[in-house]
């Protein structure tokens, strides 16, 4: 008996089946993170046209939390590095995993041991990797500058201990502890394209690079928008590893928007505000995402 | 259609949150009856560093056994993120009997909120004397004593007699003034690279420079004028230029933590808090560390008394919610009253509750330097942070600019005056 | 694919490897030198990269100082239930997602993906009161309901299946398998390597979590090792040789699981299918 006579014979509709089909699949998943982490944001994001202190009734104060936050220096300063910060970030960190997917991917000697040597910096505990990146990036001591003064650069920046040079430090690092998590995303995505492709392609006479724009590149592209949209996403709220290294200074200048959200709501308990930075932080975010699904609908091939 | 849906999502929400209001209180603490049918009631008791605060156990367990009807349930919580725990428990509405607040500057936060219980009857009731209490009255917000200061703390000078010894100069005295001190630290500094002894040692919290500016307890940090803590922003600069201290940029990048240097012998003073002696002691007592230590009176600014110190008090309050509040009540005045205070100097913790012998059975404590009752005494001391509801934003403020000083980014008198506007902004909300 | 190189250019390419190897393993190398040194020794400047006397017995005193089979025991459990819950429901979820049409389909996986973008912080109170009322704090099962259901499981997974040809499953349709034969018996065998990538995601994540089991747990015998390591880390001074010796060992169960887990990412198994 085919699908369709079936539906009929229980009454539905071919379309209401396809919904109802495709509801089943989303439910398990969906009640959890309905009842979990849906309500939970809604209502934080609610908090933002309210004044709240966490405890006693929440009362209503329209958009004065925006045109505070969009008062404060320090916030509007940390929209800014947030957008610096997550610019370079997504970029070199694309890149670098997208090559170094590339290159394990091939037959090379201890794979398996160079893959889980790059991926190590994701897993470690994120104070050895503040510890160890302070001491690399010390100023006038540390390994990073002693190199570059052994290059011929006679004043290297002061990387941490300096604000023009603290975000690029950050970015460097966190550069470092993102390639490895996304080339696993790429090197899975390489194993989702059908060899007979290439196969094809050797016969049509495509090499090099040629094969990797035919082929690579736009069979790759599920994984891309998926890596750049997890980069945007992750860098955009990037915290603990700040926290620990620099604890947004010196002064404020490495601040990004969730260091603010969370001092917002921890040092001065006023949810209200924080919930209103974290609103502008959602619809940044939001933004860039409805902008890259419609880039996805435009070029990802499926 | 859209309106609909964020109309009943609004409907929804504030109906959870409702519910969860009235649910609150109805947790796991709660009460058992035994045979006897005298009720045990539980109380929660959040509390941080539970392994190396062994006071908090003896406390507990010295309470359970007095009060047979009362078992104390101990949450254990990281340092760091206690305050924010406590925070996310008192507002969540989970069990929580006894509020133990870490930074005495946050009290103001949970007790506008109307989280802490007034205290003032039950201290009259039962007729506690006050006056033994280091800054008790610091408590008494609009009226309300809404904690009882259980443990202090205050600032000294730490100093390795073997340098003094190797370098002729006199033991540090009891009164000394700041730039007799950095006058000392020239002396003491001596040797290059990594055998270089340092003279001074000021730690890279914006306390260690800014609690010296508010000794004379005329200023606070809530400023919102700064401009009387140049003398000592630029007495810290001149000794990083000078070396008798140690870069702030150095400890800051390298994560020095104030004790090492100090128990591995490269440094000859160290202002520091009370609670780095029995920190001292245990090391000692584990071979890790053999510095031959001494404990000297902070110094204090010209025109001041010597033996005017800063310090902080931890204080314990009722969590207005609770169910067991008398209960709650037993277990404050035991833990921040004699028996408290004398669980606390075995520990070599310095009680909030003191009376003529704290001090001298304190500095009989095993392992505590000669001399140390002499140094300890205190002519006044003065709250780091004055107990407002603004001193943790401004003091996050403060730590923000403070590092713009002291890695030279900055003119100290533009950063003074930034941290003067950006305190306006703060408290004129 | 297998093609000779060029002998220069694999040098090269081993060469770039080895250099990064080299520099991203300097702070495992740092962590186990740290963990056999004295608290005193650990920030000495410069950097000793050889302890003068290894404190080995910081690896005893680890299992003295806290329970740490109790925490080792709660971090494997949560994180092996929080694994399988997730990849089961999120690739099933994706699956729907990806290769169903359904009203309101965009709209709700924009609502997945754009929860990902507010920081936990801010949530985490709202969510906290939540699961007061249904009394599910300090228990593991509140903990798992809280993580088992985020996105980006849902994300991972609905980009594996777009990339499996829609032709592919008409052909299924067509031999009469249902939509969730066609989820069991070909979506998910084709996406071996992403579903690995997930275990791998989430087995890292919960193993390392620290802030969610830190708000949740209060009871001693539900800890993590996470917490573990952060009772060595005090208010006024940190044991850092004993934080970096469970940080060490905590290391050990992640990297054997990524090992394993990475043997999947060898081309050629995942196309296998599609050529039929």
């Amino acid at each position: 008996m085919s699908g369709k006579a079936k539906a009929k014979k229980k009454g539905l509709s071919l379309v209401v089946r396809q919904n109802l089909i495709g509801y089943s699949f989303i439910l398990p998943n969906f009640i959890g993170f309905f009842i979990f982490i849906f309500i939970p944001v809604i209502f934080s994001l609610v908090l933002s046209f309210s004044s709240w202190d966490g405890f006693n009734e929440i009362e209503f104060n329209g958009l004065n939390n925006f045109i505070d936050i969009f008062h404060d220096r320090v916030f509007v300063g940390a929209i800014w590095k947030t957008a610096y910060f997550s610019f370079f970030t997504v970029i070199f960190s694309m890149a670098a995993s997208l090559i170094l997917a590339l290159l394990l991917n091939q037959k090379i000697k201890a794979r398996g041991l160079f893959r889980c040597a790059l991926f190590f910096p994701y897993v470690a505990s994120v104070v050895a990797v503040s510890v160890v990146f302070n001491a690399m990036l010390q100023p006038d001591y540390g390994p990073v500058n002693e190199f570059l003064k052994f290059i011929g650069i006679a004043n290297p920046p002061g990387w941490l201990a300096s604000t023009d040079w603290v975000i690029p430090g950050l970015i460097i690092v966190n550069v470092w502890r993102n390639m490895g998590y996304f080339m696993i995303i790429y090197l899975a995505g390489l194993q989702n394209i059908d060899q007979s492709l290439y196969e094809a392609a050797e016969i049509d006479g495509a090499k090099g690079w040629a094969r990797f724009w035919k082929i690579t590149w736009p069979l790759l592209s599920p994984s891309t928008f998926f890596v750049v949209m997890m980069l945007i996403i992750n860098s955009f709220k990037v915290f603990d590893l700040i926290y620990l290294m620099t604890q947004g200074g010196p002064g404020t200048a490495s601040t990004m928007m969730s260091q603010y959200i969370y001092n917002q709501a921890f040092i001065s308990w006023d949810y209200g505000k924080s919930s209103a930075a974290a609103m502008i932080l959602f619809l940044i975010v939001a933004l860039l995402t409805a902008f890259q699904f419609k880039a996805e609908k435009k070029f990802v091939n499926y | 259609m859209k309106k609909k849906f964020v109309k009943t999502m609004a409907v929804g929400l504030t109906a959870a949150m409702a519910a969860t209001t009235l649910l609150a209180g109805c947790g796991g603490s709660g009460s058992d009856k035994t045979e006897g049918g005298s009720e045990t009631v539980t109380l929660t008791f959040p509390v941080w560093d539970l392994a190396s605060n062994p006071y908090l156990d003896d406390i507990v367990s010295g309470f359970e056994e007095s009060h047979p009807d009362i078992k104390i349930n101990v949450v254990d919580v990281a340092a760091s993120e206690y305050t924010n725990k406590l925070s996310v428990m008192l507002n969540g509405g989970a069990d929580c009997d006894i509020v133990y607040i870490k930074d005495a500057d946050g009290t103001p936060s949970y007790a506008e909120k109307g989280q802490l219980e007034d205290l003032t009857e039950y201290a009259e009731k039962d007729g506690i004397d006050t006056s033994k209490y280091v800054s008790y009255d610091a408590f008494n917000l609009d009226g309300k004593q809404v904690a009882v200061p259980f443990k202090t703390d205050y600032y000294v000078l730490y100093y390795n007699k073997d340098i003094f010894d190797a370098a002729g100069v006199e033991y540090p005295s009891n009164d000394m003034t700041w730039s007799e001190w950095e006058e000392m630290c020239k002396k003491l500094t001596s040797g290059e690279g990594s055998s270089k002894i340092y003279g001074g040692y000021l730690h890279t919290w914006q306390a260690c420079v800014e609690n010296w500016a508010v000794q004379d307890g005329e200023n606070t940090i809530l400023g919102p004028d700064y401009s009387f803590m140049k003398p000592y922003y630029e007495m810290a600069l001149r000794m990083q230029d000078e070396g008798t201290i140690m870069d702030y940029s150095t400890l800051k990048t390298s994560n020095i933590n104030y004790a090492s240097p100090f128990q591995q012998g490269t440094v000859a003073t160290l202002p520091m808090g009370t609670w780095f002696s029995p920190v001292m002691i245990a090391k000692k007592a584990a071979g890790e560390s053999d510095v031959n230590w001494g404990i000297a009176t902070l110094p204090h600014p010209d025109g001041v008394p010597a033996g005017s110190t800063v310090g902080s008090t931890t204080p314990m309050g009722i969590n207005a919610n609770s169910k067991y509040k008398d209960q709650a009540w037993e277990f404050i005045k035991y833990a921040c009253g004699e028996e408290g205070a004398s669980k606390l100097i075995a520990r070599g913790q310095m009680p909030a509750y003191q009376d003529d012998t704290t001090m001298e059975s304190l500095a009989a404590y095993e392992g505590m330097p000669e001399g140390a009752a002499e140094a300890m005494k205190t002519t006044s001391i003065v709250l780091d942070r004055p107990i407002d509801s603004a001193s943790a934003e401004v003091n996050q403020m403060l730590g923000e600019e403070h590092s713009l000083i002291m890695i030279k980014e900055k003119p100290i008198d533009d950063v003074l005056k930034e941290m003067s506007d950006r305190s306006k902004e703060i408290q004129g909300e | 694919m297998v093609k000779k190189k060029n002998p220069v250019t694999r040098v090269l390419i081993y060469v770039l490897l080895i250099a990064l190897t080299v520099i991203t393993l300097t702070p495992l190398i740092w962590m186990l030198s740290s963990s056999l040194k004295l608290d005193s020794e650990v920030f000495s400047v410069p950097i000793k990269w050889i302890p003068e006397n290894p404190q080995w017995s910081n690896y005893a005193k680890i299992w003295e100082k806290i329970p740490l089979l109790t925490f080792t025991f709660n971090s494997v459990k949560l994180t092996v239930i929080i694994t399988i819950i997730q990849v089961i429901t999120s690739s099933f979820a994706a699956y729907g997602f990806a290769k169903c049409k359904f009203k309101g389909r965009n709209i709700l996986f924009l609502l997945y993906v754009a929860t990902m973008a507010i920081p936990w912080q801010v949530y985490m109170l709202p969510q906290y009161s939540l699961m007061n009322t249904f009394h599910l704090v300090d228990t593991h099962i509140g903990y798992i309901l809280m993580q088992s259901f985020n996105a980006f499981g849902v994300f991972l997974m609905r980009q594996a299946f777009i990339s499996i040809p829609d032709e592919l499953l008409e052909a299924a349709r067509i031999d009469g398998l249902s939509e969730y034969g066609i989820y069991a018996k070909i979506a998910l065998p084709l996406s071996k390597a992403s579903i690995t990538t997930l275990v791998i995601f989430t087995f890292v994540t919960i193993w390392n979590d620290y802030m969610g089991p830190m708000i949740y747990l209060n009871t001693e015998t539900k800890k993590t090792l996470q917490l573990g390591i952060q009772m060595f880390i005090g208010q006024y001074s940190t044991e850092y040789g004993l934080v970096m010796a469970v940080s060490v060992l905590a290391l050990i169960p992640v990297l054997v699981i990524f090992l394993i887990g990475q043997k999947q990412f060898v081309q050629g198994i995942a196309s296998s299918g599609i050529k039929g």
